[in-house]
Parts: structure tokens; C-alpha cells; sequence
């Protein structure tokens, strides 16, 4: 079973890797999202065994006899959910956030961190002013 | 009050005004203002406690009164108390900074609230998961404080941090799921114990995964490449907030799991941790030479100073830890000056960044001298002479670098003529001479910051033995 497990992970995580490397950033999210899954699959592996549900009033006092399955992994797995959650919707909102900004499909926006200048960056005018033919006039 | 009640205090108090501040209107004067009070309070109930700790000795409390090996522990140390106080005491003067400029956005002070409450847990647990949800609030609300101001390049650059300090998460929770495989406990105190009779192949494994998330959070040499994209554009407190406080979670990290809970693979990597550090001086050093940006320039050198706490860490020891514990907390104090003054015009603006300047370069009334000089001993106490020398003779390079670099800045941006310019508040004006008088203030009384960063170290070489 460790076999797939790893597997799986392996090929969840490669495939997170492929989409963050892409130029677009709605892939860019999505592959941080599977990148995330693929490590709460790993905390679930840490703990993998097969028992019954560890629910509360356990019928004897040793755990390890009474064949339980590691509950821990699960609590860990579950708060890596909803924090790899939140921060996705976060990611959506600033990737909207520059597609409103840019007024264009978010594949044209490149994440190259364009830090070398970033005054010429500030002073980039929008997009329908620079097209004016009186601003082109006075460069 | 006792600690245990003092610890549970520091802990909730940012939580609790952070959730009530998020429902107001951060832009008016009076929700700033009741940030500050709160920060200021938790400021304070984390001094108590260090005073309390380092008189009677560590203070842990179960959280939900579970029994000990069950509950999620909380645990004061000299060690994460003085982390917890630098960080906090830099979010706050950044958030006062900011909230005598006029705060620009619904969320800020809630948002600096929530960090300040993730930072400050994340240095007082003694659980190893607890740390990683700890990490990610302060993370998340990093990441929202990055494009505080909403200007294009600050939502890009954003995005580009979040995304890669996402991955470095990653890296560290992978790291976390392992060591849990291996020794079956989450508490620090129990893994380190149990860490000893697991197999050393995979401890390596899971210890360089563990170092690698705490080097990109720290901007270190081969993992830096997002740090100058971020901190150049970004707002002088937040760029200060996430310099002098956020990269404390790399430094405090790499000590924690480094010198407490992994000693032996730390002392094994020590020469590939001294030669990312030399990388990271030189690097950092002479890229600050070659900006002309006020911030690019800060940018680098904080990559650059990143290094020296890895030099102290990669020579180990009671005299390196000591070292990088009070390199750590100086840095902190010098890149927040630095970050804060540089964003300001007017009378006495340039005399607190000089101050800042010499803390960097090591100019003995500053405060930095001290790092350097704990530098010094700490190189002449590495393994070989050989290696002694080398440190030394880098310390005096990277000093001389940054004496070149901090000197640049201070002439273009403060000895040029600036006729357009208007003078700052003078609040905050005000705010920045008493952080450098705060500065000089520890470079000219170093005896109680000396004596709490060797009892941080002490801990350390008494949670390895």
C-alpha cells in the first residue's frame, strides 16, 4: 500500500511542479493546490495503517491491541486542508486582483519579477493612456 | 501573576483584539491606536515573562488543561521568548509608524495584529505541528501585508512571495509528517529525545529538507531570489515588519531544529552551512554595492546579513548559538531602523539611518558591534585554525563591504540636495531618533542582551545533551 501511496504523491507533486513552472497564474495556483495535496497525502502516509475508527470510548484501554488507526495524521491532514485552503483563495484573490488591474486575460501576465527598475514600473502609465497619440507625441 | 497565566496572556491577547479589529474600519484613527495599545500590552506581558523565565527557569502550559503527554504544550524558553520580544517590539514600532502616517486600508491593523499573534505563538510552542500552523498565520498574513497599498508591482510582488514562501511550507510540513514518522511524537522535547535511535539516513533526509524551508525563509544565498523582488517595492513598516520580524521565523528555526532537535546532522553539515553562509555575505555584499535603489540595496544587504547567522550556526557550540541568537536579534533591530528611516524626509531622519548604518557595519556605539564581536569569538572558537582564520578574515571582508554599501545609500539619499521635499511627520520622525537611541542604547549597556542570548544558547545545548 506505501507503494501507491508514494506513487501517488510523487506523481501529484510532479505535476504541481510542471504547473507552477508555467507562465500562466491561474495554473500557477493551481499546481501551489497540488502541491499542498500531494504533502497532506505524505502526513497521511506518515501514519498509514489500517484499524478501525479511533472514536472515543475505546473498548480497551491499549491501543496498539486494539488494532485503532492513527488518529493524529488525520487531525494534522485535516488543519493542512483548511490552511492550504485559505491561502488558495487568497492566491485567487491577488491573481483577480491583477487581472482587473491589467484588464487582460491572466495569461498574459508574466510572474517574472520585474525588480531591476522598479521606478520605470511606477511610472508606466494605464494601458489606454499610453495608446493616446498625445502621449506618444511627447516621448 | 504567575508565568504560566502571564505565557496563556502574551499568547491571546494579539488574537483576540486582531478578531475584533478585523470587523472595523482599520483607516480610522482609534482602531490603529487600540492595535498599538494591544501589541503594546503583549509587548509587555512577553517582558514579564522573560524577566520570570530567566529567574525561575522554563514556564509550560497544556493547552485545554489536557494531561502532559496528550495536550498541545506551550512552552516559554529564554531562547523563543527572546525571538518573541525583537519580533513583536518591530511589528509594533512598525505599526506605529504607520498609524502616525495614516494607515491606508480597512485591514492593516488587523492584519499586523494576526502576525504579531502567529510570530509570538510560533516562538512559545513546544510542539512541532503547532509550530507549522503557527508559521503559516504569520506566513498568510505576510503575504496580505505585501501588497498592502494595492499599487500593481506590490499585488506582483505578493503573489511571486507567496507562492514561493508556499513552497518552502511545503518543504517544512513534508519535513514535519516525516519526523513524525520516525519518532511518533510531535512535542520538540520528545522528538529530540527519541531522534537519536532512528536510523541517521533518513534523520538527513528530513534534516535538509527542514533546512531548506528555514533558508528560503530566511533569504538565504541559493534560495534569496525572491526576496529582493518583494522588498523593493513594498511599503517602508511592511518592508521593516517583513525584515526585522518575519525572517526571525528562519534564524529562530534553523536554531530550534537545527541546534535543539537535530544537533548531530547540524554538526555534520556544518561545512556546507559556513559555505552557504560565506556565499550569502559575499553575494548579498557585493550585489548592495551594485544597486542604486535606497531599498534594493537594503534588499541584498539583508540577504548578505542572513549569512552571518548561518556562520554562527555552522560553527555550533554554546559561544556560535549565543552568537547567532544575539546576531539575529541585532539584524532585526538594525534592518527595521534602516527600512523605517529610509522611508522618511526631514531633520534628524538621516542621523537615525546613520546609526542604523553603523549598527550594520559594526561601529562600536552601535549595537552591532556586539554581533560582530560575538562573531569574532565565535570564529576563533571553530574546529580547525584554518577555518578560524577564514571566518575572521570574512567577517572584516563582509564588514568592510557594508561599510562601502551603507555609506552609498546614506550619501545618495540623504547628502543630495532634494528641493521637492517636503519633511515627514514629525511623529514619526521622533519614532525613528528613539529607535536609534534604542540601538546605541544596546551597544552602550550590552549586559542584559548578552546575558539573555547565553541563556538562549543555553537552552539549546541543554535540550541536545
Amino acid at each position: 500500500m506505501i507503494v501507491v501511496v508514494s506513487l501517488v504523491i510523487s506523481v501529484i507533486f510532479g505535476a504541481g511542479v510542471f504547473l507552477v513552472l508555467q507562465r500562466d497564474l491561474l495554473r500557477v495556483v493551481v499546481g501551489i493546490v497540488l502541491i499542498s495535496n500531494s504533502a497532506n497525502l505524505f502526513i497521511i502516509a506518515a501514519g498509514l495503517s489500517r484499524g478501525r475508527a479511533p472514536i472515543y470510548p475505546l473498548s480497551d484501554g491499549d491501543l496498539e491491541a486494539a488494532g485503532v488507526s492513527d488518529p493524529l495524521v488525520q487531525a494534522m491532514a485535516l488543519t493542512a486542508i483548511v490552511i492550504s485552503f485559505s491561502v488558495a483563495a487568497l492566491l485567487l484573490a491577488l491573481v483577480y486582483r491583477l487581472y482587473a488591474s491589467h484588464g487582460t486575460s491572466a495569461s498574459k501576465i508574466s510572474p517574472r519579477p520585474r525588480c531591476a527598475r522598479p521606478r520605470v514600473w511606477r511610472r508606466r502609465a494605464p494601458q489606454s493612456a499610453r495608446r493616446s497619440p498625445r502621449r506618444n507625441r511627447k516621448r | 501573576m504567575t508565568g504560566s497565566a502571564l505565557l496563556t496572556l502574551s499568547a491571546s491577547l494579539p488574537w483576540t483584539f486582531a478578531a475584533v479589529l478585523a470587523l472595523v474600519d482599520g483607516r480610522r484613527p482609534w482602531a490603529g491606536w487600540l492595535a498599538v495599545a494591544s501589541l503594546g500590552a503583549s509587548l509587555a506581558a512577553l517582558v514579564w515573562l522573560t524577566f520570570a523565565v530567566l529567574r525561575d527557569g522554563p514556564v509550560e502550559v497544556v493547552a485545554g488543561g489536557w494531561p502532559e503527554d496528550v495536550g498541545i504544550t506551550l512552552r516559554a524558553d529564554a531562547l523563543g521568548l527572546t525571538f518573541a520580544v525583537v519580533s513583536v517590539g518591530v511589528i509594533l514600532v512598525s505599526l506605529l509608524y504607520e498609524v502616525v502616517n495614516g494607515v491606508r486600508s480597512r485591514t492593516f491593523p488587523a492584519v499586523v495584529l494576526f502576525m504579531a499573534a502567529g510570530l509570538s505563538g510560533l516562538f512559545l510552542t513546544g510542539d512541532v505541528f503547532n509550530f507549522y500552523v503557527f508559521f503559516e498565520i504569520s506566513m498568510t498574513a505576510a503575504y496580505i501585508l505585501a501588497s498592502y497599498r494595492e499599487q500593481d508591482h506590490q499585488v506582483r510582488a505578493a503573489f511571486i512571495f507567496a507562492v514561493i514562501n508556499l513552497l518552502g511550507s511545503v518543504i517544512f510540513l513534508i519535513g514535519i509528517a516525516a519526523l513524525y514518522h520516525v519518532t511518533g511524537s510531535l512535542d520538540m522535547r520528545t522528538i529530540a529525545e527519541r531522534i537519536g535511535s532512528v536510523e541517521p539516513n533518513s534523520v538527513i533526509a528530513i534534516a535538509a529538507a527542514i533546512f531548506v524551508a528555514f533558508c528560503l525563509k530566511l533569504g538565504l544565498f541559493p534560495f534569496h531570489f525572491w526576496l529582493p523582488a518583494v522588498y523593493v517595492g513594498s511599503h517602508p513598516p511592511v518592508a521593516a515588519i517583513l525584515s526585522g520580524a518575519l525572517a526571525n521565523i528562519g534564524g529562530y528555526g534553523l536554531l530550534r531544529f537545527g541546534g535543539g532537535i537535530l544537533p548531530e546532522e547540524l554538526e555534520l553539515g556544518s561545512s556546507a552551512v559556513l559555505i552557504l553562509g560565506t556565499a550569502s555575505i559575499i553575494y548579498g555584499a557585493l550585489q548592495a554595492i551594485s544597486r542604486r535603489d535606497t531599498s534594493e540595496v537594503l534588499a541584498y544587504s539583508a540577504i548578505g546579513q542572513a549569512g552571518y547567522i548561518l556562520i554562527a550556526l555552522g560553527v555550533g557550540g554554546p559561544v556560535g548559538f549565543a552568537a547567532a541568537v544575539l546576531y539575529a536579534v541585532v539584524n532585526s533591530l538594525n534592518k527595521s531602523l534602516l527600512f523605517l528611516a529610509a522611508g522618511l524626509r526631514g531633520p534628524m531622519v538621516g542621523a537615525a539611518f546613520a546609526v542604523g548604518a553603523f549598527s550594520v557595519v559594526g561601529v562600536p556605539p552601535a549595537g552591532g558591534f556586539l554581533g560582530k564581536i560575538a562573531l569574532f569569538k565565535a570564529s576563533l572558537a571553530a574546529a580547525t585554525i584554518s577555518t578560524s582564520v577564514a571566518l575572521v578574515t570574512l567577517v572584516f571582508l563582509g564588514g568592510a563591504l557594508s561599510f562601502l554599501y551603507s555609506f552609498q545609500i546614506y550619501q545618495r539619499r540623504f547628502m543630495a540636495p532634494r528641493p521637492e521635499g517636503k519633511p515627514s511627520n514629525p511623529g514619526a520622525r521622533a519614532l525613528m531618533i528613539s529607535l536609534a537611541a534604542f540601538v546605541l542604547a544596546v551597544g552602550v549597556w550590552p549586559q542584559p542582551l548578552l546575558h539573555v542570548c547565553e541563556a538562549a544558547a543555553s537552552v539549546l545545548i541543554g535540550g541536545s545533551a
